[in-house]
């Protein structure tokens, strides 16, 4: 049994609202932004803290951090803690880079002399080597933002809280970042992640703590306590899309559900990424649609980002409909969503039409498991195959 | 093994020792931030660091002009830009330091709610950096002391503990300033009528001799009050000072200084949360 580098005893906190420079600041409202929370994160593990937004996680950071303390009981840290969170605390834009990185260095809690030693390094992993004497508020966002992250992943520290930041710069700078916590994970360290990005908590971390409303809903195998939060959140998706649909023409037609199907036709809930996977729109019509459109929608959780759109006029025939029970099926060999969760909508409208004739959003939600691995926003079905060494020589205009 | 136990705000807030260890921790900081001051204070101004020097220097032209050419006060006998002067580069200490801090933590709330270190270090690196603006209005007092042919004597390094003095007084007003400031804007609106008041409550603009005999003990539980006749007395009268305000100042200081940190402490602990 490893030793416990964190230990959150019966934890809890309390705010009080309203603007406490009036009235009364002993009364007001009173919210508990985290209530008797207790866990332990055992030395080079890495903790994943997962849950809706306003759950309680950056309390837990803020305590953690002592950026604020607690109303009840203890928290105990064994090594030395350093936070890497919002990028660029402490830059004063007047200052060089060089001077940002000793200032915001030692205000993350790093010594002069350690700056000194990785200052090389810093520079380095930021990118920004040519511009370190120049004041950082001629920086671009993503310079700035580069060495913020720079200088705070080169803290020295045993347990490191990791809150949200790898959302910054490009692609390239954060596959770098990933990288780094990898390398800070093999190395030992004891970690805190905090994301929304359930893909990376679910890669990076050994364990995952739900937190609902203050409190501690369940703390253990990472992928499991993902899928108890995925569908925690489905029925909050379900109302938030809802409120986009289209108003349809009534009475002509009416979407009954869309369900899905696995490849032995078998009815699903989830699927993974790269499978096989059939949509079935059911609908029942009353009067004949002559070149209908019918169309699936699959949305990310935040109830606005379209990922995915199926559509009888991308390909095929004019679909007429004629009054009746009757279903379409839509197949895709290989699904290209991340792992997820997606709401799920449809609808019916002639090609030529103005309106929409019926919009459906029931409570279906698609969740999408990890499948094949990937590494960026979708996955492209693909093959390969090998290429002999001589034809790869060959110029084509040599054939 | 570095153990670190956090507990609730009210619990562990007395420990004066430890607040002071943890502080030491943090002296890096401290030295990086403190420099930071110094080196942006007058950044994009185009005169930089001359400021240090003109700002007293003009206040004292000001105050030449109004109390001594128009109003005739008195001043011992002594030229009186050069008896301004004297209380003035104290006195701007204080009520800049002062003013500084008291702003340092509303004015460094994104670092407050993002990142922990020891919350007094802002108020501090304000106060050191008024110590630095001190000795460099020094450099024109020296000059103005051999313009009136006042050599120094030998009893002008008592400056040094009184320099002392006043930044441990500055640093306990500042304090409680600061933590007060953070739930309360209400501190940081009335303070330039606090410290002209303040002003006019030591004696920087008169000498201490006015002061009615009555009011004297009163008068000097000021520490400001003590540290500018102290000062007087060492450049200007050329003599010891006076032990008496001194030792008033030295006391209250003494008093306050613990309270004032620990009444500072006590706010930190939810100051993130308010501020």
């Amino acid at each position: 049994m490893a030793a416990i580098d964190v230990r959150f005893d019966a934890v809890s906190k309390r705010y009080r609202l309203g603007n406490a420079g009036r009235g009364t600041p002993r009364g007001g409202r009173e919210f508990w932004a985290v209530r008797d929370v207790s866990f332990d994160v055992p030395h080079g593990e890495t903790l994943g803290l997962i849950g809706h937004n306003g759950a309680g996680k950056s309390t837990v950071l803020k305590l953690l951090s002592r950026i604020t303390a607690p109303t009840a009981g203890t928290i105990t840290l064994n090594g030395r803690l350093a936070a890497l969170i919002e990028v660029g605390s402490g830059f004063h834009p007047e200052l060089t880079g060089r001077e940002n990185v000793f200032l915001s260095g030692s205000i993350l809690g790093m010594r002069r002399r350690e700056i000194v030693a990785k200052l090389e390094r810093i520079i380095a992993f930021a990118g920004v080597g040519p511009f370190i004497d120049v004041p950082v508020k001629r920086y671009s966002s993503g310079m700035f933002v580069r060495l913020g992250f720079s200088i705070a992943a080169h803290l020295e520290a045993d347990i490191l809280l990791v809150d949200e930041v790898l959302a910054v710069g490009d692609a390239a700078f954060q596959m770098q970042c990933y990288e780094r916590i990898d390398e800070l994970r093999r190395a030992g360290t004891t970690m805190i992640f905090i994301s929304h990005d359930l893909a990376s908590v679910e890669r990076l971390c050994d364990r995952v703590a739900l937190v609902s409303e203050g409190r501690l809903v369940s703390c253990g195998d990472a992928r499991h306590v993902i899928a108890e939060y995925q569908q925690q959140v489905a029925h909050g998706a379900v109302r938030d899309v809802a409120g986009i649909a289209p108003a349809p023409t009534p009475g002509t037609v009416a979407i009954r559900t869309v369900r899905f199907n696995d490849e032995d036709g078998r009815e699903v809930l989830s699927t993974s990424t790269g499978s096989r996977l059939r949509a079935r729109v059911d609908l029942n019509v009353k009067t004949p649609v002559p070149d209908a459109v019918v169309e699936v929608f699959y949305y990310s959780r935040d109830g606005r980002t379209l990922h995915c759109q199926q559509s009888t006029a991308l390909s095929g025939d004019a679909l007429t409909l004629s009054p009746g029970d009757q279903s379409i099926e839509f197949t895709c060999d290989q699904i290209g969503l991340q792992p997820g969760i997606y709401a799920i909508g449809a609808a019916i409208r002639e090609r030529h039409g103005s309106g929409t004739l019926d919009w459906w959003f029931g409570s279906r939600i698609l969740y999408v498991e990890p499948g094949k691995s990937v590494r960026g926003y979708f996955y492209a079905p693909h093959e390969w195959r090998w290429i002999g060494a001589s034809q790869a020589d060959r110029h084509p205009a040599d054939v | 093994m570095h153990t670190v136990i956090i507990r609730p705000a009210s619990s562990g807030w007395l420990r004066l020792d430890e607040h002071v260890a943890r502080l030491g921790e943090y002296s890096d900081l401290l030295y990086t931030l403190t420099l930071h001051r110094i080196s942006v204070r007058y950044k994009q101004t185009s005169l930089g660091i001359v400021w240090a020097v003109l700002q007293p220097l003009l206040m004292m032209v000001i105050f030449t002009t109004v109390f001594s050419v128009l109003a005739k006060m008195p001043s011992d006998g002594l030229p009186y830009g050069l008896f301004a002067y004297t209380a003035l580069l104290p006195w701007t200490f204080f009520s800049t330091a002062v003013t500084n801090a008291t702003n340092s933590l509303v004015a460094h709330t994104q670092l407050i709610t993002k990142v922990y270190f020891p919350r007094e270090i802002l108020p501090i690196t304000y106060v050191i950096a008024g110590v630095f603006d001190y000795a460099i209005g020094f450099l024109v007092l020296l000059g103005l002391l051999a313009w009136y042919h006042v050599p120094l004597s030998g009893y002008a390094w008592n400056l040094l503990p009184i320099v002392a003095l006043l930044a441990a007084w500055t640093l306990a007003v500042s304090l409680v300033l600061a933590a007060v400031q953070v739930r309360f804007r209400d501190t940081g609106v009335a303070l330039p009528v606090v410290l002209q008041l303040w002003m006019f409550g030591s004696p920087v603009i008169y000498p201490l001799s006015v002061v009615p005999a009555d009011w004297r003990s009163w008068y000097l539980l000021n520490p400001i009050a003590g540290v500018v006749a102290s000062s007087r007395d060492i450049l200007l009268h050329r003599a010891p000072p006076d032990p008496e305000p001194l030792r008033i100042a030295c006391l209250v200081t003494a008093v306050a200084l613990p309270i004032a940190y620990l009444f500072f402490k006590r706010a930190e602990a939810t100051m993130a949360d308010v501020i």
